[in-house]
């Protein structure tokens, strides 16, 4: 693995030939990040960084492969079944919801969204924002199109959530996933029905040096592992950038095993995965 | 010599070894050990505790950020992989699965071994895969202790026997004599 010296010397120069810092990143994972690219390129740090500085195409293939784009449709199951049963539900009564995805990847998460407000009948009254930094996967996002094969376990999320009550065992209702999205199975594709698609606002950001791009505040928050890759530092400030964007009582959801430490944790009360805007 | 820190790796027949180490460890033990090992994909939640009833020490799925802390035993989570930094503190990720594996014993004996250097000793257990092969030599490059179970006794040899075949081990041990190593850290 790359030393603490080489992924140092890596960020300076790309800090100082771009704008992207990638000061704040968690070391180890930001190494393996970078070791994965010189395996797929066969290259040395060495030539990674000259062609870095020579080549502006290559710099911002490289700032796309350090991202991580992994996300499932209603990815950890038992977090969505709370927030149907212990998050949207409180927001029935409100004549608009705002929710923004931070860090939306491919935009499995979104869908996931709208495929639960759909059902729980506040579909018209949201407003869904979705950003990322990284212009190849929102492009993805906004199409809505996936492959079927190796996303087989989707049918199995979309039931749990969507058909199954955690809290009730007899209240099993019987919705087609083919109300949301088609699958082909010869030619490998999942796809997401146009109304869906239609609706969230899909927009470049980053969390980092943008904040809140949106003229709007939120009543949910979503950024489930994206802040894994950051220090604690950065970590702090973007929870703070949450907490001013955040309507009062407004919940931040992140991924099943983040928390917040420090005395920014103050800001919020915490209830089990959710944490409220105090 | 003093070790600061212990990592293990297991997939297809490590159940009953981990749980048999950690049953034997003193209560008083006071390096911390990562444990990374495989799970069925849908078994995601019920492992720490099942590892639980019979340890000494506490189990614990860290989170990210989480410090580390001596006497203590960390399962890497499932469906992340676990990375452990300079500073004492875990990260987790959710990059892609390698060789099918998140979490990826590979990837958390990598870090384990530049986070710890010669401070490390490095296990691979009973397994159906390579997964750990290249982790163990990097324990080894850095310096570590290398240590296999002795293929004999595995249920499935493959993986102490690819790592082997990838590093010249320290240590080819049956599980007791793992646990008699433990004990005389």
């Amino acid at each position: 693995m790359l030393s603490k010296e080489e992924i140092t010397l890596f960020i300076n120069v790309v800090k100082k030939i771009s704008t992207y810092d990638f000061s704040d990143y968690s070391e180890r994972s930001f190494a393996r990040r970078i070791d994965k690219i010189l395996s797929d390129n066969r290259m040395e740090l060495p030539a990674l960084i000259s062609k870095v500085k020579t080549s502006p195409e290559f710099l911002e293939k490289v700032v796309k492969d350090i991202t991580v784009n992994t996300t499932e449709l209603f990815r950890d199951p038992s977090a969505w079944q709370a927030l149907r049963f212990r998050v949207l539900n409180k927001f029935e009564n409100q004549s608009v919801i705002n929710i923004w995805h931070a860090g939306c990847s491919t935009g499995q998460e979104v869908y996931s969204m709208l495929i639960l407000l759909n059902e729980m009948g506040l579909y018209e009254k949201a407003n869904v924002f979705a950003t990322d930094l990284n212009t190849d996967v929102l492009n993805v996002a906004k199409k809505g199109e996936y492959k079927y094969r190796f996303n087989i376990d989707y049918l199995d999320n979309f039931d749990k959530v969507i058909n199954e009550n955690p809290f009730n065992y007899e209240d099993v209702v019987n919705v087609p996933y083919t109300k949301y999205f088609q699958v082909d199975q010869n030619k490998d594709l999942l796809k997401m029905n146009d109304f869906l698609v239609n609706k969230p606002l899909f927009r470049k950001q980053d969390l980092i040096n943008d904040g809140n791009i949106f003229y709007t505040k939120f009543d949910l928050i979503l950024c489930r592992n994206v802040l894994i890759y950051f220090n604690h530092e950065l970590q702090t400030r973007i929870f703070e950038m949450f907490h001013q964007n955040l309507f009062a009582k407004g919940y931040l959801v992140l991924g099943a095993h983040e928390s917040m430490l420090g005395p920014v944790a103050a800001k919020y009360k915490r209830k089990g995965l959710f944490y409220v805007k105090k | 010599m003093s070790y600061k820190a212990i990592i293990i790796g297991g997939s297809a027949g490590s159940f009953q070894v981990i749980t048999k180490i950690l049953a034997n460890l003193p209560s008083g033990f006071d390096i911390p050990i990562f444990l990374c090992l495989h799970r069925l994909k849908h078994v995601r939640t019920g492992f720490e505790e099942a590892l639980s009833i019979k340890s000494t020490l506490p189990i614990i799925e860290p989170y990210d950020k989480q410090h580390i802390r001596p006497g203590k035993i960390y399962l890497a989570p499932a469906n992340y992989h676990m990375y452990m930094e300079l500073g004492n503190t875990f990260s987790l990720s959710t990059e892609p699965p390698v060789n099918h594996s998140r979490p990826s014993i590979d990837l958390s004996f990598f870090s384990a071994a530049y986070t710890y250097k010669n401070k490390l000793v490095g296990i691979i257990l009973s397994g159906a895969n390579k997964d750990g092969a290249l982790g163990l030599k990097q324990v080894k490059l850095a310096g570590g202790v290398a240590i296999v179970q002795s293929p004999d006794e595995c249920q499935v040899k493959t993986m102490p026997t690819a790592a082997m075949a990838a590093t010249s081990v320290d240590y080819v041990y049956t599980t007791d004599q793992i646990i008699s190593f433990l004990k005389r850290m």
